[in-house]
């Protein structure tokens, strides 16, 4: 039996593509049977440029491994840095560090919201979600300077201070905040659109996750109570309550609902630190070039685990410097997930929210996806445009 | 059905959107603080070049002139990260509120 | 005196391996650096891993000193930070996998393969993850031999 393939290019530069990696899934009718993944199409060089400057030239560069986890990898590196020194920071500035971070995750998971409105096809959600996103843009922009790269933390503190008019505005801003994160906590179970395409989709059972190394709201999830900020605390995190969330239905569904009442949390965590905010000085000077050693510092990003290594050699540079940011340790886990085995099927129609629900932050994901029907020796190639089109059909 | 009843209030309540740069430019709240384009005074600049060995991205560029030695700033490479100003002794560099800095050319962008 | 977490997870380490656990060190609070020979490498990873409960693996990196390279598997569990150190020879970069015992290891170990040139062996699918394929074979980036050279000055304007 001759077998003919059909091959529809759509190169790298097309007018529909956002960004660039690339999927190659193996489908038998509508069942997903195996993913490949080539990533790597914005590797940037960052941990090789960063051997080559200062330490404190460093932190608008580290700043600028993401744009909107952007506070984890400051805080990380900042941190890290101070170990090395092994000087902590003022009581104050660890204060003011939660708070920044806090906002946010508020702000990472109200974006998120919004994106998954988009894939699943109910962009009225996605609308609302980003309109009430530019009032935490504004909070930050009071009290930052800027609405997205923060440059707030710095080595041995904060820049700026916290004056009153600005924790006027920011208490106004979380109960408006709140009141509109209970709205979406009603409004999302009951949905109809969204239920049907997230409930029992995309199952990662809890053995796999542990086995596979899943971070962040993958992991808790698939009913892990994992985080950061409660295994190993770091700056104010052992002063300021709060409760891990974790649901144990392992599916698309499980990965939104953790994340609104993530953003709830928060909103306490950003009342408690102004409340109890200590009195003091924001920040003690270093000298240039920290002793010899190595130091490891974690912090939970918005997406999960993020880590850094430095080693240092008594010069002002560093000797080496390594950065993993989460979404690689969420990538295993996805390809798992979108897979089917057992008695879980996957089909095509999930595809686009699955791989939404990841958060990916792998700043160029190529919407090019690439089918192959091994049994009947058929290939094709589609932009996301023509898939979303196609699921949306169904 | 609480959707359709977030639906009917927003019909009638104010828009969302801002026009800007058309209609509502002065309607756009800018804070104090924010960090926009760069201003140095040359009465109070000493050169010690403390500003060149902390920018990040190359901006400065340290020349001699009648009085000294003094820095030129290439405002097109500038990440407003507001090192310069944490660092100058003298306080003649300042980052105002100014967010629109574009120019057609590339000498438009030369700070003295 | 009552041990703490680091010390008891250090003292288990070193009566399983002997004299091939070269240095200890404990930093701070949670973190503890281990550094062991290349041999027992994958036993002291597979006893932290199956016998005592610290199976998550954050990551898996190395570093270029010199004339050898050190290759660091970061392990957590038990509410501490372990890090497994262990040297390899710049003219045999070898070292046995850890993705039998845990499956997540395989995308830090093919980062490692592909910027620093180091092998691991018993690996399921090594190859490229982030260069592109026509970079030049027998190039790592991330050594030290390989300097950053700048195309063009910050003031040369076209």
């Amino acid at each position: 039996m001759s077998t003919t393939i059909f091959k529809v290019p759509v190169g790298p530069q097309h007018p529909a593509l956002k960004e660039p990696e690339n999927f190659t899934f193996y489908v038998e009718g509508e069942n997903v049977v195996k993913v490949e993944a080539r990533i790597g199409y914005a590797h940037k060089g960052i941990e090789k440029l960063m051997e080559s400057k200062t330490y404190l030239q460093n932190i608008p560069l580290v700043e600028r491994i993401c744009g909107i986890c952007n506070t984890a990898h400051t805080v990380c590196y900042t941190q890290n840095i101070e170990y090395l020194y092994e000087k902590p920071p003022p009581r104050r500035a660890e204060y003011l560090r939660v708070l920044i971070e806090e906002l946010n995750r508020i702000h990472s998971h109200l974006l998120w919201l919004g994106v998954v409105g988009h894939e699943v096809g109910f962009d009225t959600l996605f609308m609302y979600v980003w309109r009430d996103r530019e009032l935490i843009l504004d909070l930050i922009e009071a009290l930052t300077g800027n609405r997205v790269s923060m440059s707030f933390t710095t080595i041995g503190g904060t820049r700026r201070d916290l004056t009153p008019q600005v924790e006027h505005r920011i208490r106004k801003g979380m109960d408006i905040l709140e009141e509109r994160t209970k709205y979406y906590k009603r409004t999302v179970p009951i949905d109809p659109t969204i239920s049907a395409r997230s409930k029992g989709i995309g199952i990662l059972t809890p053995d796999e996750a542990v086995q596979l190394c899943a971070v962040g709201p993958m992991r808790r999830a698939s009913a892990i109570k994992e985080d950061v900020r409660k295994d190993d605390p770091y700056a104010a995190h052992d002063e300021v309550p709060f409760n891990v969330i974790s649901y144990d239905t392992c599916d698309f569904y499980a990965r939104i609902m953790v994340r609104v009442d993530e953003t709830l949390e928060s909103i306490d965590m950003v009342r408690y630190c102004l409340d109890h905010m200590p009195s003091g000085p924001v920040r003690i000077r270093l000298p240039n070039t920290p002793p010899v050693g190595e130091a490891v510092s974690k912090v939970e990003a918005p997406r999960g685990e993020d880590i850094h290594y430095v080693r240092s050699n008594g010069t002002d540079k560093p000797a080496r410097y390594k950065v993993r940011a989460p979404t690689l340790g969420n990538l295993a886990p996805l390809l798992q997930s979108m897979t089917t085995r057992g008695r879980y099927e996957v089909n095509v129609a999930d595809i686009p929210v699955l791989l939404a629900g990841i958060d990916p932050c792998m700043c160029c994901m190529d919407r090019m996806l690439r089918f192959i029907e091994p049994s009947k020796g058929k290939s094709w190639v589609w932009t996301m445009e023509q898939l979303k089109k196609y699921t949306r059909k169904m | 059905m609480s959707l359709a009843v977030e639906l009917l209030r927003n019909l009638v309540s104010r828009r969302a959107t801002v026009l800007y740069p058309f209609k509502d430019r002065e309607k756009v709240h800018v804070p104090e603080g924010l960090r926009g384009r760069l201003t140095f005074n040359r009465q109070l600049c000493i050169g010690c070049g403390m500003c060149f060995r902390v920018c990040p991205s190359e901006t400065v560029e340290m020349i001699e002139d009648e009085k000294g030695k003094r820095p030129r700033f290439y405002l097109d490479r500038c990440t407003h990260c507001q090192q310069c100003e944490d660092v100058c002794p003298t306080k003649a560099i300042g980052l105002t509120q100014q967010f629109e800095n574009f120019g057609f050319d590339r000498k438009e962008m030369i700070l003295e | 005196m009552s041990t703490s977490n680091e010390e008891h997870i250090a003292s288990e380490v070193k009566s399983l391996l002997g004299e091939n656990l070269l240095e200890v060190k404990i930093p701070r609070p949670r973190r503890l650096f281990l550094k062991v020979s290349r041999e027992a490498y994958k036993q002291a990873a597979k006893h932290l891993i199956q016998n005592m409960n610290i199976n998550h693996v954050s990551t898996i990196t190395a570093a270029d000193s010199g004339k050898e390279m050190d290759v660091m598997a970061y392990l957590f569990g038990r509410g501490v930070e372990v890090t497994l150190k262990a040297t390899v020879p710049k003219e045999d970069p070898k070292i046995p996998t850890l993705t039998d015992i845990v499956p997540g290891a395989t995308f830090y170990e093919r980062e490692v393969f592909d910027l620093f040139g180091i092998v691991f062996e018993g690996h399921p699918n090594l190859e490229r993850l982030i260069l592109p394929e026509d970079w030049p074979a027998g190039v790592y980036p991330l050594r030290k031999e390989y300097k950053v050279t700048r195309l063009k000055g910050p003031r040369e304007v076209e």
